[in-house]
C-alpha cells in the first residue's frame, strides 16, 4: 500500500444529500458547471450515487455516475473549505444547473 | 485510498446478455421470466441425478444445463412420470439446452406453467459448462471503480493515476498518437477475473470519450481509428503521477525497491513518477511499460546492474 495520500482531519469531512432536479440529469453541461465550481476549492470533493463515488473535479468521472433526473446523490467534501464547497455544489443542484 | 470492492449480483437476463454471442445462446422459452431473476449460486449444474429422483444435495440455485444424457433419460420415461420429474426444476433460476436442442412439447408446457426461462446454446454440453462457468465467475467477480486513466502500451496494461489536472489524459492522448490504445479515460473499472488477474475496462457510457482541458470532450475512435481503443486489458502496472516536491523521499531513484498496490487482493507493481515542467512524461510512461515487460520476462535492469557492481567491487576488495 502506498502511504503518500494526504490525510485530512475527520472533523473537516462533510456530507450532504442532493437530488438531481433538472430534467436531463447530469449531462455534459451540468457536469462542466460542477467541475468548474469544484475546482475553485482546495478540498477533496466526491459525488456519490448508489455507493459509487467519483471526483467532482473530473468531467468524465461525473458523466460515469449517470445521475438521472430524480437521482439522490451525496456530496462529500473534506478539507479546510469543505463547507463552502458543499454549499456551492448543492446550490447548482437546487438551481437545476440553470436549465428547465 | 480506494473504496472497498463490490461483488455484483447477476440475473438470468444478465447471464444471457453477456453470453449471447460467446456462448452462442438464443432464447428457447419465457425470456420475460429472466428479468430480475437472480442466480444465487454462481455455477452451472447438470441435474441428471435430481431428474432420476435423488434430490438430496440438488444444487437448485444454479442454472441447470440439460444435455444429451438428461434429454435421452427424460425421453425414456413414461409420459406421466416425465412431467412429475420435471417438477424438480420448479425453483431453479433457469435452464440451458445444449447442442441447440429444442424443448419437446411436454417440457415446454411445464416450463410455461412454472414460468421458467429456457435458453439454448449451440455449444456441446462440456464446452458450454467450461465457458459458461468462466463467464459467470467473471460477471460476479469483485470489482472496483477507481480514478485513473488506463492505456495499453505494447501489450502492457498501465493505469495512470494522480490528482485531477495533473495531465493523465494529455499523456494518454500522446500515447494514443504513438499507436498505443486507450482502455479507459479518467475512471477505470477493475475486476479480478477467474484466474486471479486484474482486468481493467471503461464505464460503458463514456468508453469512447476523453476530456482534454481546453478542447472539451473528444471521440477517440472517431479521431484516431478503432485500433486506438481496447475494450479491456490486464492491469500490469500502476503509475502514480505526483507533483515534484523538493526532497520527496518516495521516489525510487534506482528501481531496486519495487512497490506494490493491493488491488482486490492482488499485488500490482506501482511506480511513483514526479511531474515537473519540461519533463517528457509520455516517454517516461512508455519506457516504464517496456521496462515492466522486461521484468515480466525475467530481466530486471536495476538488479542486474547492482549484481554486476557488487562482483566488480568485490574484485577490488
Amino acid at each position: 500500500m502506498d502511504s503518500s495520500k494526504k490525510t485530512t482531519p475527520a472533523a473537516a469531512a462533510l456530507t450532504r444529500e442532493v437530488t438531481v432536479l433538472n430534467r436531463y440529469g447530469i449531462h455534459a453541461r451540468p457536469a462542466a458547471l460542477l467541475v468548474k465550481a469544484a475546482t475553485g476549492f482546495a478540498c477533496e470533493i466526491l459525488l456519490e450515487k448508489n455507493g459509487v463515488k467519483v471526483n467532482a473535479k473530473s468531467i468524465m468521472g461525473l458523466l460515469t455516475l449517470e445521475g438521472n433526473h430524480g437521482a439522490k446523490l451525496k456530496i462529500h467534501a473534506s478539507g479546510a473549505d469543505a463547507a463552502a464547497a458543499i454549499a456551492a455544489l448543492a446550490d447548482l443542484f437546487e438551481r437545476k444547473f440553470f436549465e428547465d | 485510498m480506494w473504496r472497498t470492492a463490490e461483488s455484483p449480483r447477476i440475473t438470468v437476463a444478465d447471464f444471457f446478455e453477456a453470453g449471447r454471442s460467446i456462448l452462442q445462446m438464443d432464447w428457447e422459452a419465457n425470456p420475460e421470466a429472466a428479468v430480475g431473476r437472480e442466480i444465487t449460486e454462481v455455477a452451472l449444474n447438470r441435474p441428471g441425478l435430481a431428474l432420476a429422483g435423488f434430490l438430496r444435495y440438488f444444487a437448485y440455485r444454479r442454472i441447470q444445463v440439460l444435455g444429451l444424457a438428461e434429454m435421452t433419460y427424460l425421453g425414456s420415461l413414461p409420459a406421466a412420470e416425465r412431467i412429475e420429474r420435471l417438477q424438480t426444476l420448479a425453483h431453479v433460476p433457469g435452464i440451458v439446452m445444449s447442442r441447440g436442442r429444442r424443448l419437446p412439447a411436454y417440457f415446454r408446457q411445464v416450463c410455461a406453467r412454472l414460468g421458467l426461462p429456457v435458453m439454448r446454446t449451440h455449444l456441446v454440453t462440456g464446452h458450454f459448462m467450461n465457458a459458461g462457468t468462466v463467464l459467470m465467475q467473471n460477471l460476479t467477480s469483485p470489482r472496483i471503480r477507481v480514478p485513473g486513466t488506463m492505456i495499453e502500451i505494447n501489450g502492457v496494461g498501465v493505469l495512470l493515476e494522480g490528482e485531477p489536472g495533473i495531465g493523465k489524459s494529455e499523456i494518454a492522448l500522446a500515447l494514443i498518437k504513438r499507436g498505443h490504445s486507450l482502455v479507459a479515460d479518467d475512471t477505470t473499472v477493475l475486476t479480478r477475473d477467474s484466474t486471479g488477474a486484474i482486468q481493467g475496462s471503461a464505464v460503458p457510457i463514456t468508453r469512447e470519450h476523453m476530456e482534454i482541458r481546453g478542447l472539451g470532450i473528444i471521440h477517440v475512435p472517431g479521431l484516431f481509428g478503432v485500433a486506438s481503443m481496447r475494450d479491456g486489458m490486464r492491469l500490469d502496472l500502476i503509475i502514480r503521477m505526483q507533483k515534484a516536491a523538493v526532497g520527496a523521499d518516495d521516489i525510487d531513484r534506482t528501481g531496486l525497491d519495487a512497490q506494490f498496490r493491493d488491488v482486490l487482493g492482488v499485488p500490482v507493481p506501482l511506480i511513483a513518477v514526479p511531474v515537473a515542467a519540461g519533463r517528457d512524461l509520455t516517454n517516461v510512461v512508455e519506457v516504464a511499460a517496456l521496462n515492466q515487460r522486461m521484468k515480466q520476462m525475467g530481466h530486471d535492469a536495476a538488479r542486474e546492474l547492482d549484481e554486476k557492481l557488487k562482483v566488480a567491487l568485490a574484485r577490488k576488495d
